[in-house]
C-alpha cells in the first residue's frame, strides 16, 4: 500500500495521466480491511508487566505456546520488549509452557 | 537498596512440616545476608506447565526481598537443595522505577483525552507487589 501510494504521489505532480490510474489499479486490487490495533498494555497503562500475572500473559500466547508477534496482537515495541521478556521468564518458573502440541 | 523476588517450586512430595522448614530456613539464610523480607506469598499447589523431574506439579512460594548485597549464599542453597524443583531470582527494583517514569510522562502526552492520571499514579505501585489473582488459580 504505502509503495503505490508514493508512486501515485509523484504522477500527480508529472504529467498525471500515466501515474493517476497506475496507482488506481494497484490500489483496488490490494486493498483489504484492516481492524485498527492498539497496544492493550498503553490503553490499560501498565507498564510494569509481570511475570506472575499468568492471565495478562496467556493472552499474548497462542495454542501452540508461541509468543504472538506484534504485527499480530498490535503490542507497541516497548512494551513487546517487556512482554517478551516477561514470558520467558514464566517459561522457566514452569507458569507457562515452551511448547505445547 | 535492591529489590528481588524470589520464586521457587517445592518438590510434591516434601511433607507439610518439612515445607515450613524449609521456608523458615531459606528466610533466615536470606536475613542473614542483610535482605529484609517485605512480602511473602504461598501460592500452593499449581500444576506445572510442563513436568520437571517427572512432577507435574508444585508447590509454589513467592519471597519479595529489599537488600543491599546480592542474594547469592541464598541461590547457592537453593541450587543444592534437592528439594526444590526450580528457583528463580528477579532483581525488579529498576523496572519498577522504569515503569514509574512512563507513568508519570505518559499523562502529558494524553492530556487532550479526558483521563484521571494523578491518582492512578502512586497506586499502580501496590498491584504488582500482591499479585492476588494468582494466588487462587
Amino acid at each position: 500500500m504505502a509503495t503505490q501510494m508514493r508512486r501515485s504521489g509523484p504522477g500527480e505532480g508529472r504529467p498525471g495521466q500515466q501515474g493517476g490510474p497506475g496507482g488506481q489499479q494497484g490500489g483496488k486490487k490490494k486493498f483489504f480491511y484492516r481492524r485498527k490495533r492498539v497496544c492493550k498494555f498503553c490503553v490499560e497503562k501498565i507498564e510494569y508487566i509481570d511475570f506472575k500475572d499468568v492471565k495478562t500473559l496467556q493472552q499474548f500466547i497462542p495454542e501452540r505456546g508461541k509468543i504472538l508477534p506484534r504485527r499480530i496482537s498490535g503490542t507497541c515495541a516497548l512494551h513487546q520488549r517487556k512482554l517478551q521478556n516477561a514470558i520467558k521468564r514464566a517459561r522457566i518458573a514452569a507458569l507457562l509452557p515452551f511448547a505445547t502440541d | 537498596m535492591r529489590t528481588y523476588e524470589v520464586l521457587f517450586i517445592l518438590s510434591p512430595q516434601v511433607p507439610e512440616e518439612e515445607t515450613a522448614s524449609l521456608i523458615t530456613d531459606f528466610k533466615r539464610v536470606a536475613e542473614s545476608t542483610g535482605a529484609k523480607l517485605t512480602n511473602e506469598e504461598a501460592w500452593g499447589r499449581r500444576r506445572l506447565a510442563y513436568p520437571i523431574q517427572k512432577f507435574t506439579e508444585g508447590n509454589y512460594h513467592l519471597f519479595v526481598f529489599d537488600s543491599d548485597g546480592s542474594l547469592s549464599e541464598l541461590d547457592r542453597r537453593m541450587r543444592n537443595s534437592d528439594r526444590i524443583l526450580r528457583h528463580m531470582i528477579v532483581r525488579t527494583d529498576l523496572d519498577h522505577k522504569r515503569a514509574e517514569k512512563l507513568v508519570k510522562r505518559n499523562p502529558k502526552k494524553e492530556r487532550a483525552r479526558p483521563a484521571p492520571a494523578f491518582p492512578a499514579t502512586p497506586e499502580q505501585k501496590v498491584p504488582e507487589a500482591e499479585p492476588a489473582a494468582v494466588e487462587g488459580e
